[in-house]
């Protein structure tokens, strides 16, 4: 069977839709051909699939054949068989009769003939000539017709149908395209059974020696055919997918066979072309070689996959294709032309990158599906773009490929094309050799930027030296010769192999060279002038030559021919790959190949798009912390930015380059980076940059409790700072802002600090000066500060080491503050230290209890002001004691204590001078309550005034009043000030009151001087005297004095002691009387007082305590002669009836009595026994009926009295007045009123009667 | 073998990764781990895809390479292992378990007190336990 498979292809090429059979009876067909030929291809047609659904099919092509035609005959019946698909699907039997006789005779045994075969699906058309005006015609066509349909109509089913040639009948077309579908899902129904019924057979025969995959392969693929001209692309999709699984089992399991791939061209993918080779070449000994065949399936595959529309799975597949092909390659690597397996992945790559992309260009896809495309198609760039490498690096190319981690990836870890031998120099390439040793020589790898020694990446799984030495036929084990070769690339310099001496293996390979070199080499050195091992350069030009027989393709070929060739083409594989990961999920493939984009342009001194590039890797890198791969590529942004001569941007990778993790530079460079910055600061800006450096310097508060601050006071803020420069850096400013933790919105205000610090590496103590600050508490802000014309700030908090290379995905802030500035609160106290009044008129110690309050009054003045009536006196320096608890208790110790205290001589005690009104107070005193000691002296010029029990104390607390204003500046700079105006008490010692005790019968006064003492002291009166007014005189001594064996008389605090005086009242001349009035009397006490400063008064500063009797009081009292001396009294006595009626007459009677002896009075003027009176009573409100004005007699002894009585009237109703009783010859003042008459009296109105009118 | 296995934190920064290769040339496995985060987040972002493996923490084969094969294990707390291995026949089951013990094993580190989440993981102990963990791989001791 395997004779047909030319025969299959040949078929299967020319055939490409369905057939169907015209058989033209009656010679119908040109006339009809073109009405079917416009129905075609078939629409709307509904088939079976292989499972036996429906399938839809929108268009299917199919083709008129006539029985006639060549191709229908002249086949032999087992190959109609095999090659069914080609048969016609339908056969329309074109007849036409137009008589019935003929019909019956003729064309009826005819159509029996024809239709005989039931294999075949078959239907008739009868076309009608006749003209719809013929009538006869007409009716003859269709009696014939309706014959035609009782003959071969069946019950079940219809197989006739008419066309009138002249008549235009819709119905018709629809019947023909029924009845065709109808016949071809028929008889596809019919074929795909008998398929599967062979293939099943023959797959039930398939570990028999007979089998032959190719027969298997015929029916398959023929089946396949057969759904794939029916549009049923998924079911021969699905028979091409098990037909490929099927050979990979007997590929697999079957004996060793020819791989195929050794024909010219071959190198080149045909995973797309199916028919770039006839399969018939690809066969031997009833199989297929693999290397054409799975291309071929492959091929099959992805076209009906191209039919459904589904490129994306072209491409999915076709990636796994590639890679397992690739695999299936390396297996037969040593059969192979060199690198036909990388040529061959390159071109499929690109072949399918092509196909798929101008396939998916207009598909409607969801997102997730076009990325996935995108993906792929990127993954095939890559794939290709990493085997392109691989040969230019075969070729010599691999100084010009950058180093990085992704070309190392890619490269070092794919190995060596492992061919039979390795291709040997071409006898005439000596000049080729020398060009390449020349490239080889001329590219000392590229030093990195910053002098940067970094171990280039290997782009090599092993040295390609011993590799390909090793691989050579005639050195069978690569060992003493090649090291010949080894050690003089070690010794030539830096070519791309030479940079093993660091790796192990060339270490490796020292030792063995110093083992192996001692002795038995020599015995081999004959072989090596005759066949002695390659050089690199050497190496590289037979690869050269090989690739250039392997390769077919002229434009890969035109690609490795030169560098320049050599990089368009690698720069046209790393975008495809790099643009096609960006439109997909795998960004960071993107951005990664961008990078090698970045370098190629960087080597073009393309600095700008290099510049681009670089900086997506950087931010890609440093996004994600990924800092080993950042440090490699940071050098060359760095590089570019400062070709560009883009200084912020230089600066700024400076900085990250600093910024990034110690190990990964070495200290060296790291200075490098940091002269770098400097120099670019200060010398090359011209402008300031601002640069976020928060990587690099770090701050934070120093550990422990906050610190604390009054409102109002600067302080000194000390910060860490954590400086990640390799050496010590000079700033030219540092500042720090604090924030508030609780209220945002308030200006932050920087912190300078006052001299521009040093920065060594690592930990730095920086103290900030405070400027005074609101209340509240407050966290680090930001360090800012300035290198130059760099203004770096940095917002990082660490605990004083170096930034955690984390830290950036945390921003947050510290909550713990450093500063805590407490609301305003009183810092110090200052208060009087005494609690009871204080001497007038003396000089006494006033003293000042100053209380610092939890705060310092280091340097603390003092500014007294005295007010008005208080002076502070001069010749006596202020003292100032510690003040404590025992200083108040002292109240209830001995007075000789309190003596001593008075006299400041304790040790604590210090004397200090008042300056202009102001005083500093010793550092002593800084911390502890002080007493501070002002001898003052208030004065007051007026005398005290005694009081009596007619005139008593009015207390007036103003009049000892006395102030003084404290101003008192502390703090650090003076810049606390309290203020207080303290109020002293001061007072007289005395007050004195008196009190007349008796009144004699002599007409001596008992005067009682009542001495109070207003001061919480002992006084000692060792004296007193009366100084009298005129008017009064002393009773027997002149001088005034009490008996004075009484005095000392000690006096306690707040008690009280009487003197009594007896006087008389003397006369008065008149010129005393006009001096008198002015003028009281004055007690004079002499005395002396034992107080203790601290609780009130005390002995004047200028007196001695021993002298204390010194002191003198003195007070005015004011006598009064008495006022009144009354003779008589008059008392007016109740009325007889208890209301007054108007009109009723009512007695009205005084009573007279005298009061003394007429005698001693001295009232000259009144008669001795006569007494003038009146009545004096309101005309209106009373009448008298009587005497109104008399004499009465009275006697002159004391103790007479009478009774006057007068009769009135009321006249009027209402309270009134009573009537009153005067006595016109004596004086007011000697007349009493004893008992008193009522003001008013309260008269009726009279009671009703006719007889009583008052005229209106 | 075993060339390299990674811890990377869930916000795709390294935490861990020893290279296991005898030349100096752990930056390629760098990138190699930090490009497997692109599949890594293609499978967490479209669980369609991973379908019935949704919530598994294994992620199974990331990479298929010519070379060398990429492992990926996502733990729930977003942290990743990756393992790069050069063996080109490797049976799932061993990976399985391989991860299955390393994962323990970054459990212990991380519970370390002394150790900040999220930080490099310095541990010599973890560094020894997964020396360990890899030279036992695929013997089947797991």
């Amino acid at each position: 069977m395997a004779s047909y498979l030319a025969q299959f292809q040949t078929i299967k090429s020319s055939c490409d839709r369905l057939v169907i059979a015209v058989e033209d009876v009656s010679d119908l067909w040109p006339g009809v051909k073109d009405g079917f030929e416009e129905r075609l291809p078939l629409k709307k047609a509904l088939l079976n699939n292989k499972t036996r659904n429906s399938v839809y099919i929108e268009s299917l092509p199919a083709e008129f054949i006539l029985t006639t035609d060549s191709r229908l005959r002249s086949r032999f019946p087992q190959e109609q068989s095999v090659f069914w698909f080609r048969e016609p699907y339908a056969i329309v039997v074109l007849v036409t009769c137009e008589d019935l006789d003929e019909f019956k005779t003729i064309l009826k045994p005819r159509l029996k003939l024809i239709v005989q075969n039931d294999e075949r699906e078959w239907f008739i058309v009868f076309v009608s000539k006749a003209h719809p005006n013929n009538d006869p015609a007409t009716k003859m066509a269709k009696r014939i017709y309706s014959k035609l349909e009782v003959d071969f109509n069946s019950r079940k089913r219809e197989r006739c149908c008419r066309l009138d040639l002249h008549g235009s009948d819709a119905n018709f077309w629809e019947d023909l395209d029924f009845k065709l579908i109808e016949c071809i899902r028929n008889t596809l129904d019919r074929r795909v059974q008998f398929y599967e019924e062979e293939i099943r057979k023959l797959t039930e025969q398939r570990f028999m020696p007979v089998w032959s995959f190719c027969n298997f392969f015929i029916l398959k693929e023929s089946l396949a055919f057969m759904f794939e001209i029916a549009h049923l692309h998924e079911d021969a999709l699905r028979e091409y997918d098990e037909l490929e699984l099927c050979y990979l089992e007997t590929v697999n399991t079957s004996k060793q066979r020819d791989f195929g791939g050794l024909e010219r061209g071959d190198d080149q993918a045909a995973l797309l072309n199916p028919g770039s080779k006839p399969l018939t070449h690809a066969v031997q000994d009833d199989s297929f070689r693999e290397f054409e065949f799975r291309q071929y399936l492959f091929a099959y595959q992805s076209k009906l996959l191209f039919n459904l529309h589904r490129p994306v799975e072209v491409a999915a597949r076709g990636y796994s294709f590639i890679i397992s092909f690739s695999k299936t390659l390396a297996l037969y690597e040593n059969l192979l032309p060199f690198c036909f397996r990388e040529v061959w992945v390159v071109t499929a790559c690109l072949a399918l990158i092509n196909s798929t992309s101008s396939q998916f260009g207009g598909s409607n896809v969801t997102a997730d599906v076009h990325k996935e495309f995108y993906r792929l198609l990127g993954d095939l760039y890559s794939l290709s773009r990493v085997k392109f490498m691989r040969l230019a690096y075969l070729i010599g190319y691999g100084v010009e490929m950058e180093r990085s981690p992704v070309n190392s990836a890619s490269l070092s870890m794919l190995p060596w094309p492992k061919p039979a031998v390795w291709p040997i120099v071409p006898p005439d390439a000596s000049a080729d050799v020398l060009a390449k040793e020349k490239i080889i020589l001329q590219s000392n790898h590229r030093v990195k930027h910053f002098n940067i020694e970094r171990k280039p990446l290997p782009l090599e799984p092993s040295l390609l030296l011993r590799e390909a030495n090793r691989r050579r036929a005639s050195l069978s084990v690569g060992n003493t010769s090649e090291l010949f070769d080894t050690r003089q690339s070690l010794t030539d310099g830096p070519g791309s192999e030479g940079n093993s001496q660091f790796s192990p293996t060339g270490k490796v390979y020292a030792s063995l060279m110093s083992r192996t070199f001692s002795g038995p080499a020599n015995s081999e050195s004959p072989s090596l002038s005759l066949d002695r091992p390659m050089r690199l350069s050497e190496i590289h030009v037979a690869a050269e030559h090989a690739l250039k027989r392997t390769i077919s393709d002229p434009d890969l070929l035109k690609s490795l021919s030169s560098v320049a060739d050599f990089e368009r083409k690698y720069m046209e594989l790393t975008k495809g790959a790099a643009d096609n990961y960006h439109q997909s999920w795998w960004k960071r493939h993107g951005v990664v190949l961008d990078g090698e984009i970045g370098a190629l342009c960087f080597k073009h001194g393309n600095y700008d798009l290099a510049a681009k590039s670089y900086e997506k890797v950087c931010a890609l890198y440093s996004g994600e912390g990924w800092q080993a791969l950042l440090a490699e590529v940071l050098p060359n942004l760095a590089e570019c930015q400062k070709i560009l001569n883009d200084q912020a941007g230089y600066l700024s990778s400076c900085v990250r380059l600093l910024s990034l993790d110690n190990c990964l530079f070495s200290t060296r460079e790291r200075q490098d980076f940091q002269a770098e910055v400097f120099r670019l600061a200060h010398c090359e800006m011209k402008h300031p940059v601002p640069l976020d450096v928060s990587s690099l310097i770090t701050f934070s508060g120093n550990p422990g409790p906050p610190l604390e601050l009054c409102d109002g006071d600067p302080g000194t803020l000390s910060v860490t700072v954590w400086s990640g420069f390799p050496d010590d850096i000079a700033l030219d400013s540092l500042s720090l802002t604090l924030m508030a933790t609780y209220s945002t919105d308030e200006g932050i205000k920087a912190i300078k600090c006052s001299d521009p610090p040093v920065l060594k590496p690592g930990r730095n103590l920086i103290t900030l000066g405070l400027p005074p600050q609101k209340p509240g508490s407050y966290v680090l802000g930001v360090l800012t500060g300035q290198i130059g014309q760099l203004r770096f700030r940095s917002h990082i908090f660490s605990k004083g080491g170096p930034p955690d290379s984390y830290d950036f995905m945390s921003y947050e802030k510290p909550t713990r503050p450093v500063l805590k500035v407490h609301k305003p609160r009183p810092l110090v106290d200052i208060a009087a230290a005494i609690s009871s009044a204080l001497l007038i008129n003396e000089i006494q110690w006033v003293g000042l209890i100053v209380k610092p309050l939890n705060y310092s009054l280091n340097g603390a003045i003092l500014h007294i002001d005295t007010g008005p009536g208080l002076m502070i006196e001069g010749s006596h320096m202020i003292e100032i004691e510690q003040y404590t608890k025992e200083t108040e208790n002292l109240v209830d110790c001995s007075n000789l204590k309190n003596m001593k205290k008075d006299a400041c001589s304790s040790e604590g005690c210090e004397k200090l001078l008042l300056k202009d009104g102001s005083l500093a107070l010793p550092v002593w005193a800084s911390d502890i309550g002080s007493i501070l000691w002002l001898p003052v002296r208030a004065i007051d010029n007026s005398l005290a005034r005694g009081t009596s029990t007619v005139k008593p104390l009015r207390h007036s607390v103003v009049d000892g009043m006395r102030m003084i204003a404290l101003k008192l500046k502390f703090g650090v700079y003076g810049n606390q000030v309290f203020e207080r105006t303290i109020a002293v008490h001061f007072t007289e010692p005395f007050h004195v009151s008196t009190r007349v005790a008796d009144k004699c019968n002599d007409g001596s006064l008992l005067l009682q001087v009542t001495i109070h003492s207003q001061v919480k002291a002992s006084l000692r009166l060792c004296d007193a005297w009366l100084d009298l007014q005129p008017g009064f005189v002393h009773a027997g001594k002149v001088d005034g004095r009490p008996t004075s064996s009484y005095f000392p008389v000690v006096v306690s605090p707040s008690s009280r002691a009487a003197i009594l005086f007896i006087v008389h009242l003397g006369n008065v001349s008149i010129a005393d009387k006009n001096d008198g009035l002015q003028t009281g009397s004055i007690l004079n006490i002499k005395y002396g007082i034992m107080g203790d400063r601290t609780v009130g008064a005390h002995v004047p500063v200028n007196v001695k305590a021993e002298d204390s009797r010194e002191l003198l009081f003195k007070s005015i009292l004011s006598l009064q002669r008495p006022a009144l001396d009354p003779c008589l009294a008059v008392g007016f006595l109740p009325f007889t009836s208890d209301c007054l009626k108007v009109g009723q007459l009512v007695d009205v009677r005084w009573r007279l009595e005298r009061l003394k002896d007429l005698e001693e009075t001295h009232l000259s003027s009144i008669s001795k026994d006569e007494l003038l009176y009146e009545v004096d009573a309101n005309p209106e409100n009373w009448m008298i009926a009587g005497r109104k004005r008399g004499h009465v007699s009275l006697e002159a002894t004391r103790g007479s009295r009478i009774m006057i009585t007068v009769t009135c009237l009321p006249l009027v109703s209402g309270y009134v007045r009573p009537p009153q009783l005067e006595l016109p010859g004596v004086g007011e003042s000697n007349i009493s009123s004893n008992p008193a008459g009522p003001h008013l009296v309260c008269v009726l109105p009279s009671t009703l009667s006719s007889s009583f009118c008052v005229p209106a | 073998m075993i060339v390299c296995v990674a811890v990377v934190g869930h916000q795709n920064n390294p935490l861990y990764l020893q290279s296991f290769t005898e030349a100096d040339d752990a930056l390629k496995l760098h990138h190699i781990v930090h490009c497997s985060l692109d599949v890594i987040e293609e499978r967490v972002n479209n669980p369609k895809k991973s379908g019935p493996t949704l919530n598994e923490t294994f992620l199974g084969l990331l990479y298929p390479t010519e070379n060398y094969k990429v492992y990926g294990y996502l733990t729930n707390t977003k942290v990743k292992f990756i393992l790069v291995t050069t063996d080109l026949e490797v049976r799932d089951a061993d990976v399985r378990s391989f991860f299955r013990r390393f994962h323990a094993a970054y459990v212990d580190a991380v519970s370390n007190p002394f150790h900040v989440p999220g930080k490099k993981i310095n541990s010599k102990t973890f560094a020894a336990r997964v020396s360990s963990i890899v030279k036992t791989f695929g013997s089947g001791a797991a």
